[in-house]
């Protein structure tokens, strides 16, 4: 019963390994999320194929046109790393807001977005962010955007033989702010209830692009383009953060589970929608 | 602490930790459904796998010279492992043993049941309703206890009352929630067994196993290590059945049962309880009248539930003065897991509704909540609605003192915008064991050591650490020189438990007991070397002389090398004694009352109901304190274990299914939630008696919390955990009264 272990050192022997076990191989990154399931007898896989070995996919560079942050690079790197914290201050925010300390060591960012659990910080900022991921397989290299990534619960776009290598944060010209904010609604150290990431650019005080995503209250992370878009063209004042709070409680069709009902969530969303964007709007004025 | 440093070094060995030569594991088949029959059960190709030493099934009991199916602490109605039917989900059907997990696992898999399912029943008061299903043929209102108290006329106090409150308050089935699992080891030389085990009562699990497997106590040995927790959990007979069980069929060799977090979830819980509280009171703030109805869910099993729903009527009242009183206790079965004391048993749950309904009484007077309280509140000498004199309490100081450390008097701090503060305060008093007994040995060797033998379990509260303290000084030998043999049945003398904060007391009281024996007898040794009598020799600092000839002193060590002797050792023993009447509730609940109380600051966010605690302080009444720095870790300690199911804590199911059974869905308090000032009070009076206070400051945390949140943003929450949703919701809904 116990799985098979192997450690390849390059994408390609991983690629090979995976392909090798087929149904029965996973692969396992930082393994804070899979060994909780192997424990709970959730997963049973004949071969697991740890990508620990692979020094490529591990560090932060950035070019001209985006941020690229290697997919096993873990929680505290991405938290920590000067480049993240100076262009995208909300994805190190909320990488330090996951779990505590012994996880975000461990836990991968590549990882993260491959489990596709719900109830998670980093997919809601990156979304935000328009962020894509590169996927490596047999058949070649594709990038995939985050808004076409994540399908459902524990879902994603990937297909069974392809490996997660890379996300890609695009650059944006001109001054951008972004904020996380995340609601535990239990205790300190509790996956979010609601997370909700906000990026907004601003000409002369006027907003020219938002993007908002809501996370953890619903299937997948959300955009609202219709929602973001009120605010483009005019300063971000109350009465138009209001309007989009609105929107978004309206537009998400929210879940319920231990951390709140669905009405609790879509009250959560109200709030902290509107407390998120007042964090860009006061830093943005 | 005496082992701190090995704790901190993680050197401390569990039953977990234990290894044995040949040694198996075990793996329990568990029922998937709530309730129902079992048509069949076949498990004939299970044993036949490799690596598979032995499968027990029902069919093993109940043979001649096999052991008995059924057992319980007070109600012989829970199975080994189900016969026929199974009553919650997670119940045992069969165990296998094998020389790995590998194998048990696979072993269980080839294990082939046929259920048919039946209506099952979940809530107290509607496992009571005449349409619910059944759960145990011989009860078939599944009441399974009734406990009562009648004091005075509440009619006429409610007819002589000004007002009349009434209402209800809920507290959720939840978790002991210990680190360590419950783990057991078990072998079978023969006829005897051996069983190591993560146990709060050695000589109970003896008793049991002793009569399921029918020999004599002295057959069967249990040894106890030091537990990861208890909390209550571990207070009764709990997987040693399976795994003693399983363990005879395995031609001697050694067993280990260690459950996982989900199984340990389907074994032992904390009870649910609905309260229906009442009270009559006069415009000047005195209470004429209180009734109090509690339906306790009791779980598939009634287990220690009967004692437990007994002791919980005069729990359930509170330290006040009133006239009339009458107390309904019903102990119900459901299809869920059978439940058990948690820390601050029962009083966890009733102190809940008696001092959130004080607030309520005290707001519809408009009276301070501390000064009701004050108003309404015993005193030593004063009488109890069960009929006896109140001694020793000191209620009104431990509320007083830990409103003080709050700074009850000083103005409230003002709200900012969405972030409202609030302040409350509680207060409890719980009765521990009436009639039980603790023994111990004491040892002193001629190299002067002293040992303790106890079975006392040391499970992180001290227990010790404070017994060595009290040895120490009770005889006059220096700490370094104590040592302590712990509980083991074929060495250690018989303790009832190690529950109900009553170690330091009893435990306390059999060596000081023992002490005194020890004294004597060193008396006795030293007479004919000072040529005086015994009774005119003096024991002081760790010497014995005659007074005549102060300067002539001997040491122990001494007396015993000029005696001739390699050791004195004697036997103490305490024990307490009341108990009340069944039908009345009349008599004497307790040897002494547990006292405690909390006051804190809470800030609650109106836009999310998310509640925050500030401050909390917290104040005991220890009597005499033994050891300071643990005693006040007990009291910290509460607070923070108490905000877990304040605001946190809750088993969920679905149709009986459980939906959290791990520690990443249901939610402990983290550490970050501590509040940022935490104070704490033990207060003492001279020539008390040791009182226990490893559960007193925790009962208040609920309450005091809930009664905070009313003051901050004026509603009332009456069902456990107060969830940020519940608050919010209550907001939103608008101010209660």
């Amino acid at each position: 019963m116990s799985a098979e272990f192997t450690r390849p050192e390059s994408i390609e022997a991983a690629v090979e390994a995976l392909g090798e076990a087929g149904d029965e191989g996973k692969l396992i990154a930082g393994g804070t999320a899979l060994a909780l399931m192997l424990r709970q007898r959730l997963i049973a896989p004949a071969v697991l194929i740890s990508l620990d070995g692979i020094q490529r996919l591990t560090g932060v560079s950035s070019s001209a046109d985006d941020i690229r942050i290697g997919a096993m690079t873990r929680l505290r790197q991405v938290e920590a790393s000067p480049e993240v914290r100076r262009a995208i201050p909300a994805l190190a925010a909320a990488c330090g807001e996951v779990g505590n300390v012994r996880v975000r060591n461990q836990a991968t960012l590549g990882g993260n977005l491959a489990e596709a659990d719900y109830a998670s910080d980093p997919p809601t900022v990156l979304l935000a962010l328009d962020a894509s991921v590169r996927a490596v397989s047999p058949a070649g290299e594709r990038q995939i955007r985050l808004s076409d990534f994540f399908q459902g619960f524990y879902t994603t776009a990937l297909g069974s033989g392809e490996i997660l290598t890379e996300i890609l944060i695009p650059r944006r010209p001109g001054t951008r702010r972004t904020a996380y904010v995340k609601y535990r609604s239990r205790s300190s150290e509790d996956r979010p209830c609601v997370g909700v990431a906000a990026v907004a650019a601003f000409e002369d005080g006027v907003c020219s692009e938002l993007g908002v995503a809501v996370g953890a209250a619903c299937e997948t992370p959300r955009r609202i383009a219709d929602v973001e878009a009120l605010a483009v063209g005019q300063p971000l004042g109350e009465s138009v953060i209001r309007d989009i709070a609105e929107g978004y409680a309206d537009g998400i069709e929210t879940l319920e589970d231990l951390r709140g009902s669905s009405w609790y969530r879509t009250e959560m969303i109200r709030v902290f929608v509107r407390r998120a964007l007042e964090e860009v709007a006061s830093v943005g004025r | 602490m005496l082992d701190a440093e090995a704790r901190v070094r993680g050197e401390v060995a569990y039953a977990v930790d234990l290894e044995l030569p040949d040694m198996l594991v075990a793996a329990v088949l568990r029922s998937p459904i709530p309730h129902g029959r079992i048509v069949e059960l076949e498990a004939s190709e299970a044993i036949s796998l490799p690596g598979v030493v032995a499968v027990l099934t029902a069919a093993d009991f109940d043979r001649p010279g096999g052991p008995s199916l059924l057992y319980g602490a007070i109600i012989p109605d829970q199975p080994v492992v189900a016969k026929d039917r199974v009553r919650y989900v997670g119940e045992p059907v069969a165990v296998v043993a094998a020389v790995d997990h590998a194998a048990a696992q696979a072993a269980l898999a080839a294990i082939q049941v046929e259920y048919e399912e039946e209506p099952a029943t979940y809530d107290p008061l509607q496992a009571m309703n005449s349409g619910a299903p059944a759960i145990h043929a011989d009860h078939p209102d599944n009441l399974f206890v009734h406990g009562k108290l009648r004091h005075g006329d509440v009619d006429r106090g409610f007819g002589e009352a000004d007002e009349v409150i009434e209402e209800t308050y809920t507290s959720p089935l939840a978790q002991q929630a210990s680190l360590e699992p419950h783990t057991a080891v078990a072998r079978w030389q023969a006829d005897r067994l051996t069983i190591w085990t993560g146990a709060q009562a050695p000589y109970t699990v003896r008793g049991a196993l002793q009569r399921i497997f029918g020999v004599q106590p002295e057959d069967v040995r249990v040894i106890v290590p030091p537990l990861g927790g208890g909390f209550g959990g571990k207070g009764h007979v709990r997987i040693e059945p399976l795994v003693a069980a399983v363990a005879r069929k395995t031609g001697g060799r050694p067993v280990k049962l260690s459950l996982s977090r989900a199984e340990e979830f389907a074994t032992v819980t904390k009870h649910p309880v609905v309260i229906k509280i009442k009270t009559g009171f006069r415009r000047d703030g005195s209470l004429t009248a209180r009734q109090v109805t509690l339906y306790w869910g009791g779980g598939a099993y009634a287990d220690a539930s009967p004692g437990l729903i007994r002791a919980s009527v005069p729990r359930a009242v509170g330290p006040y003065r009133i006239s009339a009183v009458q107390v309904d206790a019903f102990g119900v079965y459901t299809n869920l897991p059978p439940s058990a004391a948690y820390r601050g048993a029962m009083s966890s749950q009733t102190t809940w509704a008696y001092e959130s309904h004080m607030d309520s009484i005290a707001a519809r007077l408009g009276i301070d909540p501390l000064e009701f309280r004050e108003r309404n509140m015993l005193h030593s000498g004063e009488s109890f609605c069960t009929g006896e004199t109140m001694h020793d309490v000191h209620f009104s100081e431990c509320l007083r003192a830990a409103a003080a450390g709050l700074g009850w008097d000083r103005p409230k701090t003002r709200d900012s915008g969405r972030l409202c503060r609030g302040r409350g305060l509680a207060v409890m008093m719980k009765s521990t064991i009436p009639r039980s007994v603790s023994e111990c040995r004491l040892a002193l060797d001629a190299d002067g050591v002293l040992t303790l033998y106890t079975s006392t379990v040391e499970m992180g509260q001290g227990a010790h650490t404070a017994l060595a303290q009290i040895a120490s000084e009770a005889v006059g030998v220096e700490l370094e020189k104590v040592r302590i043999v712990g509980p083991d049945t074929a060495v250690t003398p018989y303790d009832a438990t190690t529950s109900a904060s009553r170690s330091t007391s009893m435990m306390g009281g059999a060596i000081l007991d023992a002490a005194e024996r020890l004294k004597d007898r060193l008396r006795e040794a030293a007479a004919p070397i000072v040529e005086v009598e015994p009774t005119a020799l003096v024991i002081a600092g760790g010497e014995i002389y005659d007074p005549a000839s102060a300067e002539d002193r001997l040491s122990y060590a001494e007396t015993l090398e000029r005696s001739d002797l390699k050791s004195i050792e004697v036997a103490g023993k305490h024990s307490s004694q009341g108990g009340l009447d069944p039908e009345t509730g009349q008599g004497v609940a307790t040897p002494h009352w547990h006292q405690g109380a909390g006051a804190c600051e809470v800030e609650v966010d109106i836009e999310t109901g998310k509640v925050r605690v500030l401050r909390y302080h917290s104040a005991s009444f220890a009597g005499r304190v033994v050891n300071p720095s643990l005693a006040r870790l007990q009291n910290d300690g509460n607070v923070i274990f108490g905000m877990g199911p304040a605001l946190l804590e809750e088993m969920a199911f679905d149709q009986g299914q459980p939906v959290n059974p791990n520690l990443s869905d249901y939610m402990l308090p983290s550490i970050l939630d501590a509040p940022e000032e935490l104070g704490s009070e033990l207060l003492e009076s001279e020539a008390a008696e040791f009182h226990g206070i490893g559960e007193m400051t925790l009962p208040p945390v609920a309450p005091a919390i809930a009664n905070a949140v009313f003051d901050a943003v004026g509603v009332r929450i009456r069902d456990l955990p107060i969830t940020s949703e519940r608050v919010l919701r209550a907001i939103k809904e608008g101010p209660s009264g």
